[in-house]
């Protein structure tokens, strides 16, 4: 079915180039106008519309590869393509993020019952004294995208805060971010709590920020640093030694 | 129950369409603080120079930076 949602419409307009155009709408050629309609809400960053428009779907008989596919991530292409051609900036982008997050609730499920795990369990938090959270939130985004399951712990984080969280969800990773030379300090305080408390070798611990280098992460006894989300990712999937897009319990 | 090579392409497109976005965060950083949003609006949950706080009380305050200096100076820390 072609595009028959007019907010959905409207926003094609920002899609300029004529080819992508053509691309992007084809993706709807055979959806529902309801996927359209997951799709708009999340382009504008309605997450409690996604959240009941992908519960709907599901009531009605779509399956969630559908809905994935033909409402979310059709989407989030078209955020992504604003997002590049400076529509739209980084907070848009990380309202969208948070919208597909709000649909993924009624899909993990669905994950988790097919035999489909995350890869693997990541704390993550802005370490005390710091409120700078961009970073951090644009790490969690790539991270959610990519599989991982994901607890955020805001800003400003204690390290018995990181403890606590990562205790009890028994996380893989454990990153840390700052933007301040002055609560740089603090992850290698957080590393010495995990030490403490004899956690440190029960997780991987991965930093970055605007003012970190290698170095500081290598002397104050991290397992990695990342300079940006991409790198975070890759970092995340390296210490978990994964090849593939999704792990399943059966270890297809 | 989801079809796992559809959902491993999925999650392959969705993690694409994500480096690119992230790939350009830098760039992007460089001329406009990425705080603000699309409204000139400030989303930090920090104090900064250039915030306005002369707007409603449920209102982001107003981003007074003009994107033309390094706005981290501005920043509170």
């Amino acid at each position: 079915m072609p595009v028959v949602n007019e907010l959905l419409e409207r926003e094609l307009e920002y899609v300029t180039n004529q080819g992508e155009q053509d691309h992007i709408r084809a993706l709807w050629d055979d959806a529902h106008p309801l996927m359209q309609e997951i799709s708009v809400n999340l382009i504008q960053g309605k997450n409690q519309d996604v959240y009941d428009l992908t519960q709907k779907a599901l009531a009605d008989g779509f399956s969630a590869n559908t809905i994935l596919d033909d409402g979310l991530i059709a989407g989030m292409a078209i955020v992504g393509i604003k997002f590049r051609d400076n529509v739209i900036f980084v907070p848009e982008v990380l309202v969208a993020a948070r919208a597909m997050k709000a649909g993924m609730e009624h899909i993990e499920p669905i994950l988790s019952a097919s035999g489909v795990e995350p890869l693997g369990t990541i704390v993550i938090g802005t370490v005390k004294g710091d409120l700078h959270d961009i970073g951090k939130n644009l790490c969690i985004m790539m991270l959610r995208g990519a599989g991982f399951t994901v607890v955020d712990l805001g800003v400003d984080t204690a390290p018995e805060d990181f403890i606590d969280a990562v205790e009890e969800t028994e996380a893989d990773v454990l990153g840390m971010s700052a933007l301040l030379t002055t609560t740089m300090p603090n992850m290698g305080r957080t590393i010495e709590a995990f030490e403490e408390v004899e956690l440190r070798d029960a997780v991987k611990v991965m930093v970055g920020g605007a003012p970190l280098t290698q170095e500081f992460a290598d002397d104050m006894g991290a397992d990695g640093y990342g300079k940006d989300a991409i790198q975070c990712v890759d970092l995340a999937k390296d210490f978990l030694g994964i090849l593939g897009q999704i792990k399943t319990r059966d270890g297809q | 129950m989801i079809d796992k090579e559809k959902y491993s392409k999925s999650l392959a497109r969705l993690e694409s369409i994500f480096r690119e976005m992230s790939s350009s965060v830098t760039d992007v950083s460089m001329w406009r603080c990425p705080y603000k949003n699309v409204q000139d609006r400030c989303t930090a949950k920090f104090g900064c120079r250039n915030q306005d706080f002369d707007v409603p009380q449920d209102e982001l305050y107003k981003c007074l930076g003009s994107d033309k200096l390094d706005y981290r100076s501005a920043w509170d820390t």
